[in-house]
């Protein structure tokens, strides 16, 4: 495998021209991968150190993500604790400390697995792609970005440079589940994350993100249809658990049976939304 | 098949190595000597293979070598030595922390990460902020009283 080391990403983008090619930014899923064999390309090209793709800003009602935002990054961030706690749940989840200091937003997304952990939030957080290539710029909505197992609409010379989330207001709810067979680096069974509007005692906006429970991650709108309009009580929290359990396509595998996550899908979006409906500031997770 | 030839200080010293565009910095370090850093799954998923970069410790086995170039890495030998050892290494051995002692280098590297930003940890971020370090022989108790003690040494 060859290496080449970039300093900007109009460099990047040169060098990315073949399909033979493979960003390199944290490394933490392509380093292992090539050193077993999983994946062979021919050049990596080490966009580590691009300054300019490594920030987490707040502007106009949205936060905008770099794509090389490590996980500490978005652990340790005041804007994302605030104003998108679900994202901040979610990467105090994740892996462990030593991995979290290099893995990035977009390596994570860019792996594409049914279970990446930051799918779910920035799915239910109306999460979009900020896409760029020789041609320019173009985004897309993250539910349009997973498109089957392993695939993303990423073409080849394109380069992922942020995502961007909602950023909720004070009386919003959300919440965050990762259903994990040890406490930390662990893979999850199925994880979970929701936002939740409610005004003048309806729910205004709802949006819920589903991880492990699919070949691709994914928003339960089955689950949210059940909430966005209503007032939502016992029989409300019931039919959206039902729903997310019926928008689930989970597999078996060695964590747990698809009938088991069928049946979780369920179980943890139920207990979110009674948590976040039981207190009156509404940001807790199960 | 492209050689590089990196730069690096290591434990305050400068080196260089020839690698190829696929060597992990695991094995690079290795090879030049510095057989402190443990190999172990080579997946990240035990931390024996922790070591600083810049300040932040890392799996040195989730990079590959080339992306080091220029970097500052310090090694469980850069934390202390058997002729001045750093409290976590005198305390993880007094209180029994160490077994067969091959996780022990990545946990003094996450230990000492955990102490600079936090010196005064409770039991829970202890085992927090060594999520990323597997042990096989200890049960990990020791290790965790270990911390605790090194960390009130330190504060005096």
């Amino acid at each position: 495998m060859d290496y080449l080391f970039v300093e900007s990403v109009d460099e990047a983008l040169k060098a990315a021209q073949s399909p033979g090619v493979a960003f390199l930014a944290g490394g933490t899923n392509l380093v292992p991968d090539v050193l077993f064999g999983r994946k062979k390309p021919d050049l990596a090209v080490d966009i580590s150190r691009l300054k300019e793709l490594r920030f987490i800003e707040e502007h106009d009602g949205r936060i905008r993500i770099g794509s090389l935002a490590t996980l500490t990054d978005l652990l340790e961030s005041d804007v994302v604790r605030t104003h998108a706690l679900p994202l901040h749940e979610c990467a105090a989840e994740f892996a462990g400390p030593l991995v979290r200091n290099r893995a990035t937003v977009g390596g994570n997304l860019l792996d594409a697995s049914p279970a990446a952990d930051l799918a779910p939030p920035l799915l239910a957080l109306d999460g979009r792609a900020e896409l760029v290539s020789l041609e320019g710029k173009r985004s897309l909505s993250l539910d349009e970005f997973f498109l089957d197992y392993r695939k993303t609409a990423i073409r080849t010379g394109e380069l992922l440079t942020a995502v961007s989330v909602r950023s909720l207001e004070k009386e919003d709810c959300s919440g965050y589940c990762k259903l994990q067979l040890r406490r930390a680096m662990a893979i999850s069974i199925v994880s979970v994350a929701l936002f939740l509007r409610i005004r003048g005692g309806r729910c205004t906006d709802v949006g819920i993100g589903m991880g492990a429970a699919a070949p691709v991650p994914y928003r339960s709108v089955g689950a949210e249809n059940c909430l966005r309009g209503e007032i939502i009580g016992k029989e409300e929290i019931l039919n959206s658990a039902n729903a997310a359990r019926e928008d689930a396509k989970p597999i078996d595998d060695v964590r747990a049976s698809g009938a088991y996550r069928r049946r979780m899908c369920g179980v943890l979006l139920r207990r979110l939304l009674q948590n976040a409906l039981n207190t009156s500031t509404g940001n807790l997770s199960a | 098949m492209s050689e590089h030839r990196i730069k690096l200080k290591v434990n305050g010293e400068a080196e260089s190595a020839t690698v190829q565009g696929h060597t992990t910095l695991l094995r690079a370090l290795r090879s030049m000597g510095h057989l402190d850093v443990k190999s172990s799954c080579e997946a990240g998923d035990c931390g024996a293979c922790a070591v600083f970069l810049d300040g932040e410790p890392v799996n040195s086995c989730l990079m590959f070598a080339a992306q080091a170039n220029g970097c500052e890495i310090i090694t469980v030998r850069g934390i202390g030595t058997e002729e001045s050892l750093h409290p976590i290494q005198r305390q993880i051995v007094e209180k029994g922390g160490v077994q067969c002692g091959f996780c022990t280098p990545g946990i003094v590297v996450s230990a000492k990460a955990l102490l600079d930003k936090n010196p005064n940890p409770s039991r829970q971020e202890i085992r927090r902020e060594l999520a990323g370090n597997l042990c096989r022989c200890t049960g990990y108790q020791k290790i965790f009283d270990a911390i605790e003690a090194a960390a009130e040494e330190i504060r005096q």
